[in-house]
């Protein structure tokens, strides 16, 4: 099982929600998150502020999938979510030990 | 930053031409990113314009333009490239109005322009920017100087000296890259000139060391931390961390002392701006002068101040009549009375002083006087010192200094270099020249005192040696001589033994009274050991320390007046109190913790292991007795902040008397005996050593050890001992940062000192395997 995480342009969430859903993937966590990366928050390439490190407001969106889905749905979260512009965001993908279902005690792959 | 791609592996060696060459190519890839527009600029300002790029540098890059249409699908075009390879950018797209405008509310901005540099595109542009920024900065020079002296005292508050830190930050640490960077700031303004050779010798060294420090880690740090000086030491071709620390000393020192003198230099330019409104800040601590209000610049009136000195525009200057040439004394007579003044020496008289012919040796009493009053205006004196060191004339007074200088002290507790440790000493030992008979003496030995750190082997022994030379050269008397040789070879004397020996034995305070042998040598001990330690750094000297060294001393005086030692300190009313109860019972007072029993062997270490499971660490113990019961008086600190709870301690105290509390256990499941285990691995710890020391009692065996501090280490070496009916009678745990000296006063039966060889042995090797485990 995989972890994948993505954080992505707040904006974008409902177009990555619904390429997710008709993807067959039926829950996910989102969360609110702020940060920056190579452009430290300065998220316009026309302003810039000298020595400043900016947060950005980001969402963070999380979901548990089978091993031989994770590259699919990477793919789908990315076109999803692109814009082209910086500030645009990361994906990444981390292993799963194992999931345990609250309500019933199912573990593994059946408490997806 | 990253570079472009393709980018050939630099040769080791030359960083200032690795630098020149980053540069270069950056400039390249900027201008071929730009292409051929019109009415655009690149423009490199901060550390790129100056041509500094080291590989963790940032690229501060301004795209310039005269509102021109498009601008922003341009800057994205040069921008995108730039993240892409993930270089580390800092770029901004201004009208040249623009960016003055943002540097007039931003100081960092204002210095980054400052280096502003044509990289490609329109060249009129980039001088548009240039000389108005320039002009902006020296019309507002008064207020943004005073925002850049702001600036380094909030940083030197932050991130302390370069010159005197083990792990300095090259940038931010006063004396660094920023520092250098703000000398030339400063210049900018034309209120001072700008850096000298050996500046920017010293500013290329640490921007060598940042370059380094670099490549070495990889990463953009600029804190040279401890693990990484030794690469960085040997890819900058120097033999070790110890001569890259040095190195570092020297440069910081030359930058903070060139900053302080062009800071100097700004604020008399402002005050003698504001001169027809008011007097300078100079004069205004000498009251209020004649006719100041309406005085002008160039015309600040003179102050006399001692013979050939004079005040003027807040320094000291030499009077008309002076003549270095002819006046050997003239140097310390300076330094003397510009400490006096609270002022610094004018930078034109520091080289006019040069002129001063070496004094005669021995020196005349007249430069005698002269040092003894410098360094006894206390912390006024380390500045006017650190000028004479700065001016090279120093080794002409004192040839040995030239040893010590910069010297750094690889030791957790020093905060300073050697020989700013012993202008320090002499600093704090002037507040304590009222409690001795020679205040001279006092403050020549604080001086000197480490002097010995400069030559191989034990600093005492060879500081003696130095210090007799160097009295003679000052012209001292031979029994003033003797003194202060004899203070530097025993300066460490009350220290050591008030933190490591029993003060409650007779033997302790006979034996520093052979040693010292006059009144006259233990006040100038005593007041050398405050100042060595308030001297040396927060964790040297405390109240604890002080009221040990403060309680030999008493003793060992009435030992020298031909008293008896005082004995004891009878025990106090509460503590009888307690005793004639009869109970097992513990008294909590502040960092006291008074434990009473019935007298049996193993008391005392056992009862320090109830302590130890409190979390509490053991400083000292002492046990005495009253009647049938032993009264055993600990001082602990408490490492929580928390002072014991008395009650807990008398019920854990009786649980262990009667065998029903597991102390082993307990110290066990709240982990504090694992602090060896994880030690354990750490190889670059020296191996803990224990020596029975000879005839420092006759009353038990002393045993000192000398190990990384741990937890419950009294209570585990006193039941090791327990085994072979040995007891602890009195223990003094000094901590030296990590590092403890643990004496432990062992009686054999009958309470007696062990004589027998072998059982001698055996408390040796029982003691060390109860520290290694």
């Amino acid at each position: 099982m995989k972890l994948i995480t993505a954080v992505i342009k707040p904006f974008k969430l409902d177009e990555v929600k619904s390429a997710l859903q008709a993807f067959g993937v039926h829950g996910m966590t989102v969360s609110e998150a702020s940060g920056y990366g190579r452009q430290r928050g300065h998220t316009e390439v026309y302003r810039g502020a000298e020595y400043q490190v900016d947060l950005v407001p980001k969402v963070r969106l999380e979901v548990l999938c089978d091993d031989e889905d994770a590259d699919d749905l990477i793919g789908v979260v990315v076109k999803a979510a692109q814009t082209g512009r910086i500030g645009d965001g990361k994906v990444w993908c981390t292993p799963v030990e194992t999931v345990v279902r609250v309500r019933t005690g199912e573990r593994g792959p059946g408490a997806l | 930053m990253g570079g472009p791609p393709g980018e050939l592996p630099r040769r080791l060696g030359s960083f200032a031409a690795d630098r020149a060459r980053r540069t270069a190519s950056a400039d390249r890839w900027l201008a071929s990113l730009l292409g051929a527009e019109p009415g655009v600029a690149l423009v490199a300002v901060g550390g790129y314009g100056r041509r500094e790029l080291v590989p963790g540098s940032d690229l501060d890059v301004l795209l310039l333009h005269h509102a021109r249409p498009g601008i922003a699908a341009l800057a994205d075009r040069i921008w995108y490239p730039l993240w892409d390879s993930g270089t580390r950018l800092d770029h901004a797209v201004r009208r040249p109005a623009d960016a003055r405008a943002v540097a007039r509310s931003d100081l960092r901005v204002a210095l980054g322009l400052l280096h502003a540099r044509h990289v490609a595109g329109d060249p009129e542009l980039t001088g548009e920017l240039r000389s108005g920024a320039l002009a902006d900065w020296r019309a507002a020079a008064g207020t943004r100087l005073a925002e850049l002296h702001a600036l380094h005292e909030e940083r030197t508050a932050r991130s302390g000296e370069l010159a005197f830190l083990l792990e300095p930050d090259l940038k931010e640490a006063r004396g660094g890259l920023r520092d250098a960077e703000a000398i030339y700031a400063v210049a900018a303004a034309w209120v001072a000139p700008g850096p000298g050779p050996r500046v920017r010798a010293a500013q290329e060294g640490i921007l060598d060391t940042r370059h380094a420090l670099h490549e070495v880690t990889g990463r953009a740090s600029d804190r040279l931390v401890l693990q990484e000086q030794d690469e960085v030491a040997r890819v900058l071709g120097l033999a070790d961390a110890d001569a890259l620390l040095c190195h570092l000393a020297g440069a910081g020192r030359t930058v903070a002392y060139a900053l302080d003198q062009s800071l100097r230099a700004a604020h008399r330019s402002r005050s003698g701006a504001s001169q027809l409104s008011a007097s300078g800040s100079g004069a205004s601590r000498a009251g209020p002068s004649r006719s100041s209000r309406f005085r002008r610049r160039g015309a600040a009136p003179r102050r006399p101040l001692a013979d050939g000195l004079v005040e003027q525009d807040g320094e000291v200057v030499l009077a008309r009549p002076a003549d270095p040439a002819a006046d050997p004394v003239l140097v310390l007579r300076a330094a003397a009375a510009a400490a006096e003044a609270g002022l610094a020496l004018a930078p034109r008289t520091l080289a006019r002083l040069q002129q001063c012919p070496p004094l005669p040796v021995p020196w005349p009493p007249a430069a005698r006087d002269a040092l003894v009053t410098l360094l006894g205006t206390g912390q006024a004196a380390i500045g006017v010192w650190e000028a004479l060191d700065q001016e090279g004339m120093l080794p002409d007074l004192i040839p040995d200094w030239e040893r010590v200088r910069n010297r750094p002290q690889r030791n957790p507790l020093h905060t300073f270099t050697v020989d700013r440790h012993l202008v320090e000493t002499a600093a704090r030992a002037a507040a304590l020249t009222r409690d001795v008979a020679r205040p001279d003496l006092l403050l020549i030995a604080a001086l000197l005192h480490d002097i010995g750190k400069g030559w191989p082997g034990d600093h005492r022994v060879t500081g003696e040696v130095v210090t007799r030379d160097t009295a003679r050269r000052m012209g001292l008397a031979v029994e003033d001589t003797e003194l202060v040789a004899g203070a530097v070879r025993h300066h460490l004397l009350l220290p050591h033994t008030a933190t490591r020996r029993d003060l409650d034995d007779p033997e302790t305070a006979a034996q520093v009274a052979a040693i010292v042998g006059s009144q006259r040598l233990l006040e100038l001990l005593h007041a050398l050991a405050i100042a060595d330690g308030q001297a040396t750094g927060p964790a040297a000297w405390n109240d604890w320390k002080a009221g040990l060294v403060g309680g030999l001393v008493r003793r060992v005086a009435a030992v020298l007046g031909g008293a008896p030692p005082p004995g004891p300190l009878p025990l106090r009313p509460g503590q009888v109190a307690l005793a004639e109860a009869g109970q097992p019972a513990a008294m909590v007072a502040g960092s006291e913790v008074t434990v009473v029993a019935p007298d049996l062997p193993g008391l005392l270490w056992q009862a320090a292991g109830v302590l130890a499971a409190h979390r509490l660490a053991v400083r000292s113990a002492n046990a005495t007795s009253h009647g049938t019961m032993a009264v055993i008086s600990f001082t602990v600190a408490h490492p929580f902040g928390e002072p014991p709870d008395a009650t807990l301690v008398t019920s854990d105290l009786r649980r262990v008397l009667a065998g029903d509390l597991d102390v082993a256990g307990r110290l066990d499941r709240q982990g504090l005996l694992s602090t060896r285990a994880e030690n354990a691995h750490r190889a670059w710890l020296a191996p803990p050593k224990v020596t029975l020391v000879d005839d420092a009692s006759r009353t038990a065996t002393v045993v000192e050890v000398r190990a990384h501090d741990a937890p419950g280490l009294l209570w585990r070496i006193g039941r090791a001992l327990g085994e072979y009916a040995l007891d602890v009678r009195a223990a003094r745990v000094e901590t030296l940062g990590a590092e403890a000296v643990d004496v432990f006063y062992v009686v054999g039966a009958g309470g007696r000192p062990v004589t027998d060889a072998a059982t001698r042995g055996l408390i040796a090797a029982e003691v060390l395997s109860a520290i290694t485990g």
